[in-house]
């Protein structure tokens, strides 16, 4: 039938086959992970999980401040989103979006030590709210949890929410901006229907975060009241050997954030039946005024109070130490220490980031080449595997399946590398699901027409309109695993360490000032880092066929 | 695919550095703390490679108890020949495992506050738990945990949880010692105080206790022995309790699986003499294992000195420590 000369890589089989394989892949993992628990001792009787007050609360409680986090965070993010989208060009604007990008990649230690400062008993606000307001907060308790939560999650929202509405239905945005629709009725015209596909997505992804939660919830909940599944089966697991009580925590914990995402999947994929050709510029009348521009820049500047002055406690913390760190005791060269660990974590992170990324896109290319929609959801599903199934749990599983190789040596930085591109995965998945289902069906019809298949019609189909996004999945699948200390503290290391592990040593030999320093330093990389890929995503250029084909007009500056 | 391509990954590598080894190498697994490079590890690793012709490879694991965890789940495949940082707190179900072998060391020269006579372990340093406060902001710290527990509410310290913590078990255990089956009633009582339990000592120092969050810390009794000699600042110390602190100690000890015993049992021998612990004081921050004589840091004279040194036998430990913590549990979450 075809008789164009075929692409590399153009046989339906190739976009079938590597995603489902991965997903695959995730599966036989989470399932061996729990399958050896499962193993070495026998399962519990689940009678037993209901009869133990402990465990019921626990269970509860993980599901009640998760509940809580979601709303609050969501209820944070809708508003920031709309603003960011309605106010295109205040200044600092560009700063703002590269410190959103950054509070989910911050160690949670790190951000911890920063939320502390401000909201803490001896906090900057605290200290205010005491003074000014005659009001008392506590922080310790659900109150800090949820705040912490809130702090990580909302700014991640927000992000995905505005690149959302950006990319919202061109149609709509000229008819609104002819019609002048004022706020409610472009919420209700535009903007909802932009953000409403990715919604269930996006509230299981930061539930899931929240669930499992683990050296938050204990720094601030307070005592052991405050306890999540995670937190259970470390004890289960770590502390008592019960396997298969591990077992069955780490069940009940699959069991409720995959029920969410198998709900979360059969609505979400209905993404865009609309055609998208982007055209910048139609802005709504509603965010001109200078009463509405003041009230976005309040709400605005209330949202950048709660996301920079956490980051100025760390700012500020780690400034005495930091120039020590890079030189010490007064000498002239580079501390070779810092700058082993800072390449050392490049070098696992952005190869990581790299193979998220691919994943990813074999996953999404999977979901729409499959032609049964259940094969689709479960690709979907089990990308989220790697965020459901404790890593404890998870690690286990791999020391059973390849004992005794593994870790001990050089393969182990491999491993972490390969652990790390997994866990980035969700988060990948959910900056690229959006635009990658936004291509509209009569480009992918002319396409199909056409032949244009495989490795072009990803080159000069997809590539031109995933740029910026790839961009911003890159630079969250690195910037999770360059901060990440629980997967590598899973594996061991040669005693070469990562920069977070580095920051744990310092910690654990009483090195404050130092781990400080090294704190400040691994935000400013990540920092760096979101933004040299910001700057390569940007549309500085486009290539030849691309603008042709897609009638790009010059995209809205978002980033 | 995955799993083939870490398999095949993992081969080729395996090839790589098969062909790099030329002298016997010990591999040591231990934690953070003693394998960081101004830990003392790196000097220790020194020292004895000039008594050998061998190479110590250091496995970091995240603590003891990943150490343990590690070991169980490696079985008799397990590629270590030495374990190091287990502590009087997970030794005993390291014992039960039937993996580790018994030592040949000579013990007598240990200078521990109690008698040790242990087959399998061989103890490296000791220390005690206690409160850690800031004199500025607490200038007369509670003189006993009694006193400590009948302070008013306003009095908040910070403690570490033991289900996941070294020091949050020695606390457990150390209410245990001192108060036998009355502990949970006097748990609720502290219950008022605790400003929050945190997953490891970590969390609880840098981002709550060196924050100013609390004037209290549970760390050790050593602790402020880096803050003298090191950050050259007298503000933090430890409180010291009338009823004696509970003692930690800990132990290494060698494989059973492990092809290199004889190093091993060398590596051992060599841990007790004067070129491996004098690198405990200041680098690890805990009381070396043997007598130092004058090469103990000045420091050291001025920390509490306990009246009694609290301990259960580890095996005590493990046979009551589930049930301990569920009452535990039961008393803080009521």
């Amino acid at each position: 039938m075809n008789l164009q000369p075929s692409a590399p890589f153009s046989r339906p089989g190739w976009r079938l086959w590597p995603g489902l394989a991965i997903a695959g892949a995730l599966v036989v993992l989470a399932m061996a992970g729990l399958g050896a628990l499962v193993w070495e001792a026998s399962l519990p009787d689940m009678n037993e999980l209901w009869r133990s007050r402990y465990l019921r609360t626990v269970v509860a409680f993980t599901v009640w401040q998760a509940f809580l986090s979601v709303v609050l965070s969501l209820l944070v993010a809708i508003p920031v989103a709309r603003i960011l989208a309605r106010q295109s060009g205040f200044p600092g604007r560009v700063v703002l979006l590269r410190l959103m990008e950054l509070s989910l990649v911050l160690p949670s230690i790190v951000a911890v030590s920063g939320l502390v400062s401000v909201y803490g008993r001896q906090g900057w606000l605290t200290g205010f709210a005491n003074d000014w307001l005659g009001a008392s907060w506590n922080l310790y308790g659900i109150n800090g949890i949820v705040l912490a939560h809130v702090f990580f999650n909302a700014p991640l929202a927000a992000r995905i929410l505005l690149q959302a509405i950006e990319s919202a239905p061109t149609s709509q945005l000229r008819i609104a901006a002819q019609l002048g629709l004022g706020r409610w009725w472009y919420w209700r015209a535009v903007e909802w229907p932009a953000v409403k596909p990715i919604m269930p997505g996006l509230a299981a992804l930061v539930f899931t975060l929240c669930f499992t939660s683990f050296a938050i919830v204990m720094t601030l909940g307070g005592g052991p009241a405050a306890t999540t599944i995670e937190v259970a089966i470390y004890q289960s697991l770590r502390f008592e050997f019960d396997a298969g009580q591990a077992a069955l925590l780490a069940m009940v914990q699959l069991a409720i954030c995959g029920f969410l995402w198998w709900l979360a999947a059969r609505d979400g994929l209905t993404a865009s039946l609309l055609p998208d050709r982007q055209v910048a510029s139609h802005r709504s009348k509603a965010g001109s005024s200078f009463w509405a521009r003041s009230g976005d820049a309040a709400a605005l500047g209330l949202f950048v109070l709660f996301l920079v002055t956490p980051l100025i406690a760390i700012l500020l913390r780690g400034l005495p130490g930091i120039g020590s760190a890079f030189f010490p005791e007064g000498s002239f060269s580079v501390n070779p220490a810092l700058l082993d660990a800072t390449l050392r974590s490049l070098a696992i992170a952005l190869p990581a980031g790299l193979m998220s990324v691919s994943a990813s896109l074999l996953i999404l290319a999977c979901g729409t080449a499959a032609s049964q929609p259940a094969i689709t959801r479960l690709t979907n599903v089990a990308a989220y595997l790697p965020l459901m199934v404790p890593p404890l749990v998870l690690g286990t599983g791999l020391f059973l399946l390849f004992r005794p190789n593994l870790g001990n040596s050089s393969e182990g930085l491999i491993l972490v590398t390969l652990i790390n591109a997994m866990m980035a995965l969700p988060f990948v998945l959910q900056m690229l699901r959006g635009p990658m289902g936004n291509l509209d069906s009569a480009s992918r019809q002319q396409a199909d027409q056409l032949g244009v298949l495989g490795w072009y019609r990803w080159r000069w189909l997809h590539w031109p309109r995933m740029r910026r996004p790839l961009a911003l999945a890159m630079a969250y699948g690195t910037g999770l695993s360059l901060g990440d200390f629980g997967v590598i503290a899973l594996f061991g290391s040669l005693g070469q360490p990562t920069l977070p592990v580095l920051l744990y040593q310092q910690l654990g030999s009483y090195r404050i000032d130092a781990a400080a320093a090294t704190g400040l330093w691994l935000v400013l990389l990540l920092l760096m880092l979101f933004s040299l890929f910001n700057r390569l995503g940007s549309p500085l250029f486009n290539a030849g066929l691309a603008s042709k084909s897609s009638r790009t007009v010059p995209e809205p500056e978002h980033a | 695919m995955l799993i083939r391509a870490f398999t095949l990954l993992l081969l080729t590598l395996l090839a790589v550095s098969a062909n790099a080894e030329k002298v016997s190498t010990l591999t040591i697994y231990t934690h953070p703390s003693f394998a960081a490079e101004w830990g003392p590890g790196p000097a220790v690793k020194d020292a004895f490679e000039q008594t050998c012709n061998c190479q110590i490879n250091y496995v970091v694991l995240d603590s003891g108890g990943d150490i343990l965890q590690r070991l169980r789940l490696e079985g008799k495949s397990s590629e270590a020949d030495l374990v190091l940082g287990l502590d009087t707190g997970t030794m005993e179900t390291t014992r039960q495992t039937g993996l580790l072998a018994s030592h040949k060391t000579d013990l007598s020269a240990l200078n521990l506050p109690v008698d040790w006579q242990d087959p399998v372990f061989v103890p490296y340093d000791w220390g005690y738990f206690a409160f850690v406060y800031d004199t500025e902001q607490l200038p007369e710290p509670p003189k006993s945990l009694e006193a400590l527990i009948a302070a008013p509410d306003s009095l908040k310290i910070i403690i570490q949880d033991p289900r996941t913590s070294t020091p949050g078990l020695g606390l457990l255990l150390w209410m245990r010692q001192v108060y036998g089956d009355q502990a949970p009633e006097k748990w609720q009582q502290l219950k008022g105080k605790i400003l929050t339990t945190t997953k490891s000592w970590s969390d609880g120092y840098f981002s709550l206790f060196m924050n100013g969050e609390a004037p209290m810390i549970l760390s050790y009794s050593t602790s402020p022995a880096y803050h003298m000699a090191v950050d050259k600042t007298d503000r933090y110390q430890a409180a010291e309790f009338e009823e004696g602190h509970y003692l930690q100690v800990e132990v290494a000890a060698l494989v059973k699986s492990s092809d290199q015993k004889e190093l091993g049992q060398a590596f051992l021998d060599f841990m007790l003499s004067a070129d491996f612990q004098r690198h405990i004081p200041l680098k690890n921050v805990m009381y070396p294992a043997t007598d130092l004589g004058d090469e103990l840091p000045a420091v050291f004279d001025k920390l509490i000195q306990p009246a009694e040194a609290l301990y259960f036998d580890p095996k005590m430990v493990t046979d009551n420590r589930r049930q301990w913590l569920n009452e535990w549990l039961d008393a803080m979450t009521r």
